[in-house]
């Protein structure tokens, strides 16, 4: 047990960080949007290997780089492609690939831009190619583009992942929704403890006032909860450690989302404020699977075994 | 980073396991276990069990060789905390002794205080108590008013203690008291609680039995060679043995224990599919799941040789708020414990009334990780 990174690690995560200054800011002329996928990043991540960082090093370095990428406020698919994809195909694909696992009528996110799709069908994982599939942009306040497929897919087109291939793609599914929550939490954390620091009221900075620190500090405990619990969960590949981790990203969603919009005050709702990047992400990954009761019912079967 | 235990922490951890099973009498769970530690009984238990699990090197195995142990590293010394407290702490108040009274006195106590007490510690059948807490100075510990005036080689000590668990069958007593004029001019003494002018008095409350007493000092003589580093110097001594007291109960590895039983009965009700239950359950054990993990980064940082670190604070807000949503599950849904219920689960409530209060409140833990990990200003 070593709860601290190891050197390949922190090179990999130091890598990661580094490429992602380019895109710590809105690019121009997208500033007010509410969320902006990077083409270019996703490229330049699959360019220098990241994505393959699971297959090349193990799930936990691949989990890192998710929660790493997830610290920018702009989008990719990160973790759909270095989590879902490298467990379940075994391969990554450079390009941007968006998860379904709920009605295929309903908005998805990521699936304007993706290459690939790959679906949860009754119990089994397809893989869908989007070359040639129709979709329609959804208008979103969510922090990721959405869209819908405009026609049923030809499903028996799509590459059937077998046997089992169902429940890996929502444990994993599970674990790149908590890196990537885990990664938002600790940039939306981070924003907001700046901005108590230099806003003043009463003559006194916003974040000396004990009110005000109480909650900030229960959100730091927060983010650091979902953090090891989520790279806990890729390391493991144990579906009840995915359950868990999902269960306490999403759980938790509602108080962060509450705590650091309140403190951001007015400012919160500017868009040259990065808050609601990560704010409206997290709340987009607090939606999926279930939510944090279809994780927590998960984990509960799976450890008491009373599934009806 | 890296989550396995080792191929001997796996085997340390069963080899513990098997020493309970076979030391602990066939109704330890059913007498002894619901009462709480702080109880007469398992008071008198623990001063037989620990000798036993001294016997078998269980005891202080993470102290060093000079001092009866073998060196062994904080992650055994938490398997074995873990262990402990999964079957309800048989050794009673000496988990305290173990893990940061004996530690603290090896590393500030003069040679002869070493020599007196790391030994009977080691063998297991010593009780003590932390005289910290005044009527006037709990979360503001340094207001305490208890004195300890100069008198020839020693000192004279009067004032009052409250909340000092386990002082009624304690032998000693790690007692603060002030020795100057400055707010943090304290220092600590190594007191036999026969030394004549100490009174214990207990009282009723809510919590289980041994922790809810007085004790008061009048003209209590205490010999120099008692006090443990320099005059007024205590407060650094202090800082270091909480920072062990507050992740020094591995209070996240019960909450499945205790959830096993509640589910159990709730299966035996014909609830235990109940989907309001799974989804609170599910969110309970992930609480415990993460107080785990931030336990096991204190733990991992204790094992490199790193001072304290907020990270403690954070560790035992997390353990602190999964006990209380655990206990509120319990109230809700298995309300019997309360009353003739599982007596077990009912301990379990009482003592996590205080779990947020003594050691430290959650405010405080919350106080500093404002200032420690997000360095927000102080207030003015
Ligand atoms: C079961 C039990 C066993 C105990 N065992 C021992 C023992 O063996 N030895 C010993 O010395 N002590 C012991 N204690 C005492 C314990 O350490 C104190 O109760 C604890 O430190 C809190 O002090 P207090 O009770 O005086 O609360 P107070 O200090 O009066 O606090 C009351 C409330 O005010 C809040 N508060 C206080 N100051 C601040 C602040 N600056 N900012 C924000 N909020 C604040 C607190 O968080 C709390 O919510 C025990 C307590 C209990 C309940």
């Amino acid at each position: 047990m070593d709860m601290e990174l190891t050197g390949e690690q922190q090179l990999l995560v130091d890598a990661v960080e580094t490429l992602g200054t380019r895109w710590q800011t809105m690019p121009p002329g997208h500033e007010r949007d509410y969320a902006f996928y990077a083409a270019d990043l996703q490229a330049a991540l699959a360019e220098g290997g990241f994505l393959r960082a699971g297959l090349d090093m193990g799930m936990l370095e691949a989990g890192l780089v998710a929660l790493e990428v997830s610290r920018l406020p702009v989008v990719t698919s990160i973790g759909a492609s270095a989590l879902v994809s490298a467990a379940l195909l075994g391969d990554v694909f450079s390009g941007p690939v968006a998860i379904i696992t709920s009605d295929w009528r309903k908005p998805q996110r990521l699936l304007p831009v993706a290459a690939y799709a790959l679906v949860l069908r009754d119990d089994r994982a397809l893989l869908l190619d989007m070359a040639g599939v129709t979709v329609e942009a959804v208008s979103s306040i969510y922090g990721y583009p959405y869209g819908r497929l405009a026609v049923e897919p030809d499903w028996s087109s799509a590459r059937d992942l077998g046997e089992g291939s169902g429940a890996l793609l929502q444990q994993w599914a599970r674990v790149a929704l908590a890196c990537e929550s885990a990664g938002a939490a600790q940039s939306a954390v981070r924003i907001t403890v700046d901005h108590v620091k230099e806003r003043f009221a009463f003559g006194r900075a916003i974040g000396s006032y004990q009110a005000v620190q109480h909650r900030l500090a229960q959100c730091y405990q927060i983010s650091r909860g979902m953090r090891f619990l989520a790279l806990h969960a890729a390391w493991s590949g144990d579906p009840v450690g995915a359950d868990i981790a999902a269960t306490y990203a999403q759980d938790h969603v509602n108080k962060l989302a509450f705590d650091l919009h309140q403190f951001s005050g007015g400012m919160g709702v500017t868009c040259e404020y990065q808050l609601h990047f990560f704010s409206y992400r997290l709340r987009a990954l607090q939606a999926e699977l279930g939510g944090a009761d279809g994780a927590a019912t998960a984990v509960y079967d799976r450890l008491w075994k009373t599934a009806a | 980073m890296e989550f396995a235990w080792t191929a001997d922490q796996q085997a340390y951890r069963a080899h513990v396991r098997d020493a309970l099973d076979e030391l602990l009498p066939d109704n330890w769970g059913t007498h002894y276990a619901p009462q709480g530690y702080g109880s007469a009984d398992q008071i008198a238990f623990s001063r037989e069990f620990g000798p036993k699990l001294a016997e078998r090197g269980l005891l202080v195995r993470h102290w060093p060789a000079e001092w009866g142990g073998e060196s062994a590293d904080p992650w055994e010394q938490f398997i074995l905390a873990e262990e402990m407290k999964w079957r309800g702490e048989p050794r009673g108040p000496q988990y305290m002794n173990v893990n940061w009274l004996g530690p603290t006195l090896m590393k500030h106590g003069t040679p002869e205080q070493q020599q007196e007490h790391l030994g009977r510690i080691a063998s297991g059948n010593v009780i003590w108590c932390q005289g910290y807490s005044e009527p006037g100075a709990g979360t503001d510990l340094a207001a305490l008013q208890t004195r300890a005036e100069p008198k020839g080689n020693g000192y004279v000590v009067n004032g009052q203690k409250i909340w000092t668990s386990y002082s009624p069958f304690a032998d000693f007593c790690f007692l603060l008291a002030r020795t100057g004029s400055g707010r943090k001019d304290i220092s600590i003494f190594l007191v036999p609680m026969d030394t004549p002018g100490i009174e214990v008095k207990p009282f009723p409350g809510l919590v289980g039995d041994g922790h809810l007493n007085e004790v008061f000092f009048t003209d209590v003589e205490v010999p120099g060679s008692a006090r443990v580093g320099e005059e007024g110097k205590a407060w650094d001594i202090i800082t270091y043995a909480l920072s062990f007291e507050r992740v020094g109960i591995p209070r996240y590895h019960v909450g499945r224990k205790l959830l096993d039983r509640a589910i159990a009965q709730l299966d035996r009700e014909g609830r235990g599919n109940d989907p309001i239950i799974k989804a609170r359950v599910g969110r309970i054990v992930a609480k415990f799941e993460a107080a785990r993990l931030l336990t096991y980064v204190v733990v991992d940082q204790r094992a490199k040789g790193a001072p304290p670190s907020v990270d403690a604070n954070v560790s035992r807000i997390t353990a602190s708020e999964a006990c209380t949503d655990l206990t509120n599950f319990l109230m809700e849904y298995v309300p019997d414990c309360l009353a003739d219920g599982d007596a077990i689960l009912r301990e379990f409530h009482r003592g996590n009334i205080a779990a947020t209060i003594a050691a430290g409140t959650y405010e405080l833990q919350l106080n500093m990780i404002a200032r420690g990990a997000l360095d927000l200003p102080r207030g003015n």
